[in-house]
């Protein structure tokens, strides 16, 4: 099952609100996906916990095995 | 089960707290069996710094739930620096690129671009021996 690039974009804007995202393809598998977010929440956490916001906020897609590896780019 | 992975995860807090920087990874060092693993392999290399790592296939599933407990993060590789979870393969690559990782392990930034990817994966099946958690 491919990923929905716009339902995960939907689900790290709601989740981090004031956020923006973008979910790229990166191997056009649909499994293999890219994560450019920007956040409110980030500012003044580590990477390692910007990164666990944007993982926990499409971690039922993991759950699932929709996702199999999922980058992650904060933009600052 | 319960009590083993009680076991598995007090093994692991052990391993965090006893190596100042420590990779779990897919594979060892010198045979890599996943690209993010010999990828965050070639950064710490190219650190010179001494790091101990963990192959983390033959008990992947329970070192998953382990490393979901107690650093909230289930993917490998994952590299602790002083007890904490610092990331893995991308965020070691970005504090790589910014020269925070150097800082973080107390280390000079290496001279040149990034390190060049010169080991391979191996094309022999998987032969390392089960990951060994000494006690102490």
């Amino acid at each position: 099952m491919a990923a929905d690039l716009e339902e995960l974009k939907g689900m790290i804007e709601a989740a981090l609100p004031g956020s923006s995202a973008e979910v790229i393809d990166e191997t056009g598998t649909g499994d293999h996906l890219r994560a450019e977010v920007s956040a409110p929440q980030f500012e003044g956490k580590s990477r390692i916990d910007q990164h666990r916001l944007v993982k926990a906020a499409v971690r039922e897609r993991f759950d699932d095995g929709t996702i199999h590896a999922l980058t992650i780019r904060i933009l600052g | 089960m319960a009590e083993q992975e009680t076991t598995l995860t007090d093994q692991v807090r052990e391993l965090i707290d006893q190596n100042p920087v420590l990779l779990f990874m897919k594979g060892t060092p010198s045979a890599p069996r996943c690209g993010f693993s010999m990828r965050t392999v070639q950064v710490l290399d190219s650190m010179g710094v001494e790091y101990g790592a963990v192959d983390v296939l033959p008990v992947l599933q329970p070192l998953r739930a382990v490393t979901s407990e107690i650093s909230d993060w289930e993917t490998f590789p994952q590299l602790y620096v002083n007890g904490e979870l610092l990331g893995g393969c991308d965020i070691v690559e970005e504090m790589f690129e910014t020269g925070e990782l150097a800082e973080v392990l107390g280390v000079e930034q290496p001279a040149g671009d990034a390190p060049a990817a010169e080991v391979p994966v191996s094309d022999e099946p998987y032969k390392s021996p089960p990951m060994t958690i000494e006690g102490s």
